[in-house]
């Protein structure tokens, strides 16, 4: 168990930048989420980002929608995941934060839930659809626990609110590449570094950028002015692709080698 | 109180949960329709279009013949008389004079039965705006005549085969778009639901039906009636029927919803079956499973076919001030029926819930005055109808 603080301290000492791996627990079956964030954390990912599948993703492309989807389907739930992470959280020697929607985590109930991960050695709490205005409770129950929140910053995040996001942010803060959702194709990165250079001028808390990231080359390029970035779509449609094939752990394994610079 | 309070909270509903990027829009349609909705030249243009275009002020009709059947006194608020067929119109043409003034180009917008999306794509037509409708592929196939119709008035629809592939996922996939689209367009919501500020728009929009209501009903009887009854599907005719009267402290409210094939069974009745949550921008009751996944609603009429309801109805419920109730998908075959042989007014089925439910309240409420609103006509059900009795015998 490792805050992310220090993995990213550690990752400042090595010069490196952070790499950060999303996928949605219960893709595409429970009974696989084990084997596929070990084989993260073996390939050489420095934080695992685990999100909790929902029915009405609004946040998200397609590729993350059908993944949400076939989780579902396949019966991932709130339990099923405490009980599934409960058996690896001594092996995972990562960072691992939890991604959800709100309502899943309102219906548990909000301080049982931040109690629940704290036992299974989860670090961080993202919510997408809980933008500061609304995150009063949920910063303070966090705080109280030793979670760290993590929140979005966009392209049209005036600075004022980036100020605001960057002192309720704990971690580090999710850059959010593009105004649009996950999975886009283009990324311009002259915009995107003096964004982030801006950014860095406010705060001194980590700043990752996530959305529309599928190669090695963006992910070395985005390392030189952030201080880590994250892949999701990529990932999900790598395993979307490939879980029904012969030895698909190891050719994942293979795949997220590719991605890390 | 003036509710919502600054944060688009009615008490414990409403709110603002949202991702991130939406959050610039939101501040931006606030901030615009706080300034704009004081302005005069906003006020004569929309009120030309309400009254000229729309057909506004809806009469307020006396039903004779189903008041004498039931031994009740029930008056109707004409809103089926309008352009486009039903009240839908108030709002399109409300929030595309608001897009108009904010300087958009193009106005994007869900639609479940395809009322909605008629209603803004006839609006979009008459101001010169592109227009496009995000419809669940399900409800493509259910409602042909209506996605021809929107082609006819020049918008694009645009088929969503995400999730349930019905009106939650044309919403979802209409912010989609917005956040992606911010700057060139105005996502115009079509009831009161989702994120502050759209519940206090399209109440704000639809409140026109209660204040000629009012003033027609005094004008007519010499007082306030005992009741307003309408159908809650989202809940925009019912708000915009109930709300200038909230402070009659006399006047009891009902809101029916629907049951469909049983509030046991498949329903979408949010406010009677779902529990506390979050979805879609809004705190407010939902229909969900025990792990917050939320569930497909059902009713045979297609615009009360949402897993949730506006916040401000979830308030009215926990305050006391209105009272919700729910009418199953063959009793408003029945209303139906009874409205179109006693009075010869087909209304919508949505509507037809409301109508039904009268004809339970009758008995213990001889003589009083029960002011209904006729929220839309029904041509647009007559299939549905004709298919339902089929399967029936």
């Amino acid at each position: 168990m490792i805050k992310i603080k220090d993995k990213f301290r550690q990752l400042q000492k090595l010069n490196k930048k952070a790499f950060i791996a999303y996928v949605p627990f219960g893709f595409p079956h429970p009974s696989l989420s084990r084997d596929i964030f070990l084989t993260l954390r073996d390939s050489g990912v420095d934080i695992i980002e685990v999100g909790i599948p929902f029915s009405d993703p609004l946040a998200d492309g397609p590729i993350i929608q059908q993944a949400s989807n076939l989780a579902l389907k396949n019966g991932a739930n709130l339990p099923l995941f405490f009980d599934e992470f409960n058996k690896i959280k001594d092996t995972v020697d990562i960072p691992v934060a939890v991604m959800s929607y709100y309502n899943p985590i309102y219906r548990f109930g909000l301080k049982k839930f931040i109690k629940k991960i704290k036992e299974i050695n989860i670090e961080a709490l993202m919510l997408v659809d809980l933008p500061l205005e609304e995150a009063e409770e949920y910063k303070k129950s966090c705080a109280e626990a030793g979670i760290d929140t993590i929140f979005f910053i966009t392209p049209t995040t005036s600075v004022e609110r980036v100020k605001r996001i960057a002192s309720l942010t704990e971690g580090f803060i999710y850059y959010i590449s593009v105004t649009g959702i996950t999975g886009p194709k283009n990324l311009q990165l002259q915009n995107l570094a003096r964004k982030i250079r801006e950014i860095k001028r406010i705060t001194s808390t980590p700043v990752c950028v996530g959305f529309g990231i599928h190669t090695k080359k963006q992910v070395k390029s985005i390392g030189r002015f952030s201080d880590g970035v994250v892949v999701g779509s990529e990932i999900v449609k790598f395993i979307a692709e490939n879980y029904k094939k012969k030895n698909f752990l190891k050719t994942l394994h293979k795949h997220i080698k590719t991605l890390i610079p | 109180m003036k509710l919502p309070d600054k944060r688009g909270y009615f008490g414990n509903f409403g709110g603002k949960y949202i991702p991130e990027t939406l959050s610039l829009c939101l501040k931006e349609v606030e901030d615009s329709y706080r300034k704009i909705k004081k302005s005069s030249r906003f006020r004569k243009e929309l009120n030309h279009y309400l009254s000229r275009y729309a057909g506004r002020p809806t009469p307020l009709y006396y039903a004779r013949n189903l008041s004498d059947y039931l031994g009740i006194k029930v008056f109707l608020k004409r809103e089926d008389l309008l352009h486009t067929g039903a009240h839908k119109i108030n709002n399109a043409l409300g929030q595309a004079v608001l897009a108009k003034f904010m300087g958009k180009k193009r106005i994007i917008a869900e639609t479940g039965a395809g009322q909605h999306g008629v209603a803004v794509a006839t609006v979009c037509s008459l101001l010169g705006f592109k227009c496009d409708v995000f419809m669940g592929e399900e409800d493509i196939r259910r409602q042909r005549m209506n996605v021809f119709r929107m082609k006819v008035l020049g918008a694009k629809v645009i088929p969503v085969r995400s999730g349930s592939r019905t009106l939650k996922d044309a919403c979802s996939e209409a912010f989609r778009d917005w956040v992606t689209n911010v700057s060139s367009t105005y996502y115009l919501i079509g009831s009161v639901i989702g994120p502050h500020p759209y519940p206090l728009i399209v109440r704000d929009f639809q409140a026109v039906i209660g204040k000629e209501s009012r003033s027609q009903i005094l004008k007519e009887t010499s007082k306030l009636p005992d009741y307003l009854v309408a159908c809650v599907g989202g809940g925009s005719n019912s708000l915009g029927l109930f709300y200038p009267f909230f402070k009659d402290k006399k006047v009891k409210f009902i809101g029916v919803e629907a049951s469909g094939l049983g509030l046991n069974s498949y329903n979408a009745a949010s406010l009677l079956r779902g529990k506390l949550g979050v979805f879609q921008g809004t705190r407010t009751f939902v229909l969900q499973d025990k792990f917050g996944q939320i569930q497909n609603a059902h009713s045979l009429a297609p615009g009360l076919d949402y897993p949730g309801v506006g916040p401000e109805h979830a308030f009215y419920k926990t305050i006391g001030r209105a009272r919700y109730v729910a009418v199953n998908d063959k009793e408003a075959v029945e209303g139906f029926d009874m409205l179109s042989r006693k009075e010869g007014i087909i209304p919508a089925l949505e509507t037809s819930h409301a109508i039904y439910y009268l004809k339970r309240m009758a008995p213990k409420n001889k003589n009083k005055v029960f002011l209904v609103c006729l929220s839309g006509r029904g041509d647009k059900d007559l299939d549905i109808v004709r298919n339902f009795k089929k399967s029936k015998k």
